[in-house]
């Protein structure tokens, strides 16, 4: 009985793999049909006939891979700032307790609930004041601003779960503040780190209505700006090319998480044998 | 989608104390003052290839021709960007020239934010265009925008399935309803149905093919108008409810389908005819299976006509544009005959012009239906909805679910009457 349960573990797992894919396989099948094939009754995963055309169009047509690239920048670069900014503001607030804290969360909590088409002409404003609108700095800020609250909320519950006992030993020991934290909370806080890194970049990734309406500039465009540009009025879809352009555009964030995960689970171990 | 906006709010309050002593302010932007050609940005829409291709022809056609007054366009798409546009109007930011549709144009303009074009516009182009595709562009006796594009519904029919049904193709100027209904009772057999109608969203539908049976659905304009939901607007929904539910003649699926979905049915011969926008035309020719023999029926007439609200695509200039009068120049080249034909050609679509429709019908014969589509252009008429300030919130709030509730059969035609205004009263109140 026994030898049978690591097969049905495999068999469960790959049932389980098959499900979360399938999306992406249907996406990927999608993007090499023809229009005709896509317009089909006949539903098939494997295309009849390979159509890369979509491929070279949604390369050719909308300047996908500027588009890629300004996403990518924007996003690497308002992760960095988040975990910068947070990486401290969310220690102090775990570690403190008292009024300044209660108003810390009370802050985090309160911006959660404005909706976005709010705030966005009094940012506009502000930020074409400064003349970032336009300006993939400009976007790069608010994408910042934006992850910031939930990143700080994430993670101080990360910090919270670091018992205060160890860094206390760590005093005990004779090491200074920073030593405490460096060798002692920051290992134990990578995990919570990439998590949240994670989060960041799929946030500004994925991000349409600040580009949408800060942007103006084609060669500033973000890859959602661009990819929606497949859609067009009177209920028409480039549907082959849009697919295509989706997987395009899936491959940095594949990437991104394929490294990222590896420094999760590095980050784990490490906190593991620190603890 | 989560927010953030209090902390946005904050931190960008911040950074600008920090940043404004070293920034010099807004945009900057060539605008002849130093002598140098004007440069108009020209924010356009377009989004098939081909009508890429063409309006950047157009343009640098006009710029070669007008080395100190030069177009630079600013592609953008149509997702979202209602809120990009009244941000940019709003934020002292929108472009020269916009191109949009009438339905979203009316209140930017009713707001003041787009130029009165009445005295850019040539006597030529005035009588070029149709009486009725004009009052759409007309608010308050100005013209704020140019027409440049249109579609209209007609019906696509699988000439051989109504051939095998024994089904005279019609060829008049236009077919009757009853007569669509007979040819789709006719081609109802052999687990094929007569016509595919997409109408997940039938709100707009419904409202363009109402002045065929008298429906107006709105009186009066802005946040005057009122609503009569009568005999005339109760029409077209109650013939489709009869369609599907007591002849059996429409595939009941198509009713939660979008038009493009239905296309699918309509190439596997599950339906021998499907109502399309015009456009469809052009995506039928190219989707079709081999040897798909495909037909354009004859507009369709209603007892008071084969009138259908037109909701025709513009361009139109900022107010606040430094240079108003040059932007309407460019406007009035670029809806010429010959730039709008090949516009409309490209995007599949029918010209707002006369002059552009005939030249495109000489030019393109009856490939793909184009003379029955392109005839159907003398029957587009402004809609009174166009110029009603709650009638978006009324669509997508009220009006949609309403009518998906009647064809679903959760509710009967009198229900839905009272719906539909009661829903207006409320908005409105």
């Amino acid at each position: 009985m026994r030898a049978l349960v690591r097969p049905a573990q495999y068999v469960a797992l790959a049932f389980y793999i098959l499900f979360l894919g399938f999306p992406l396989l249907w996406l990927i099948s999608a993007s090499l049909k023809s229009s005709g094939e896509l317009n089909s009754l006949t539903v098939s995963l494997i295309p009849q006939d390979f159509h890369w055309e979509n491929y070279s169009q949604a390369l050719s047509r909308q300047g996908l891979v500027r588009s890629a690239w300004n996403s990518a920048l924007v996003a690497v670069v308002s992760t960095m700032l988040v975990i910068v900014i947070a990486l401290p503001a969310s220690y102090v607030l775990a570690r403190l307790r008292g009024k300044i804290r209660a108003a810390g969360v009370g802050w985090i909590l309160v911006s959660q609930v404005f909706p976005v088409i709010l705030i966005i002409l009094p940012l506009f404003l502000i930020l074409r004041t400064i003349g970032l609108t336009d300006s993939l700095v400009g976007l790069t800020l608010v994408h910042t601003t934006y992850t910031l609250p939930f990143a700080l909320w994430m993670m101080q519950g990360y910090v919270s779960a670091i018992p205060v006992d160890l860094e206390e030993a760590g005093s005990m020991d004779g090491a200074s503040r920073l030593t405490v934290l460096r060798t002692i909370v920051f290992p134990l806080l990578m995990p919570g780190i990439v998590a949240t890194a994670m989060f960041s970049f799929v946030s500004s990734w994925n991000e349409f209505f600040f580009a949408l309406v800060l942007l103006q500039s084609p060669e500033n465009y973000t890859l959602p700006i661009t990819l929606k540009m497949f859609i067009g009025g009177e209920g028409k879809v480039a549907l082959g090319p849009l697919a295509a352009g989706s997987v395009l555009a899936a491959i940095p964030s594949i990437v991104f998480f394929s490294i990222m995960q590896k420094k999760l689970t590095g980050g784990l171990l490490s906190g593991a044998v620190k603890g | 989608m989560k927010t953030r906006g209090a902390s946005i709010a904050a931190c960008l309050t911040i950074t600008t104390l920090l940043v404004a002593s070293c920034s010099s302010g807004g945009g900057s932007g060539d605008d002849g003052a130093d002598g140098g050609p004007v440069t108009l940005k020209f924010q356009s829409l377009s989004d098939q290839p081909a009508a890429i291709e063409a309006t950047e022809k157009i343009v640098a056609d006009w710029n070669e021709a007008n080395p100190d007054v030069q177009v630079e366009i600013v592609p953008a798409g149509w997702d979202g960007i209602y809120d990009k546009l009244i941000t940019q109007f709003n934020g002292g930011a929108a472009p020269d020239i916009i191109h949009y549709e009438a339905a979203s144009i009316v209140p930017f303009a009713v707001d003041g934010y787009l130029a009165d074009l009445s005295e850019y516009m040539s006597d030529e182009k005035r009588a070029d265009i149709p009486e009725g595709i004009l009052d759409s562009v007309t608010v308050d006796d100005q013209v704020i925008a140019y027409p440049t594009e249109l579609q209209s519904y007609m019906v696509f029919a699988n000439r051989t399935m109504l051939e095998a049904a024994g089904v005279e193709i019609p060829t008049g100027e236009t077919m009757t309803w009853d007569e669509l209904r007979e040819i789709a009772k006719a081609t109802t057999k052999d687990g094929a149905y007569g016509l595919g109608w997409g109408l997940a969203s039938p709100t707009a539908a419904f409202m363009a093919m109402a002045p065929g049976f008298g429906g107006q659905y709105f009186e009066g304009t802005g946040a005057d108008a009122s609503i009569t939901i009568g005999e005339g607007e109760m029409a077209l929904p109650e013939l489709v409810d009869e369609m599907a539910h007591t002849d059996s003649t429409v595939l009941p699926v198509t009713l939660t389908q979008s038009g493009s979905e239905t296309l699918a049915s309509f190439y596997a011969g599950q339906v021998a005819m499907t109502i399309q926008g015009s456009f469809q035309a052009a995506n039928i020719a190219n989707d079709a299976p081999d040897g798909f023999d495909w037909v354009v029926l004859p507009p369709l007439e209603g007892p008071d006509g084969a009138e259908q609200a037109a909701n025709p695509q513009t361009l139109s200039v900022n107010i606040d544009s430094e240079h108003v009068e040059e932007s309407a120049e460019f406007i009035e080249f670029f809806t010429d005959t010959e730039n709008l034909a090949a516009l409309n050609e490209a995007d599949a679509l029918i010209p707002a012009t006369t002059s552009a429709q005939e030249a495109m019908a000489a030019s393109l014969g009856d490939e793909n239906g184009w003379s029955t589509i392109l005839s159907s252009g003398q029957f587009l008429t402004s809609a009174p909805y166009l110029f009603v300030d709650a009638y978006a919130q009324w669509k997508d709030t009220v009006a949609t679910p309403a009518y998906q509730k009647f064809l679903a059969q959760e509710i009967d035609a009198d229900q839905l009457a009272t719906e539909l205004e009661a829903g207006w009263d409320e908005i409105t109140k």
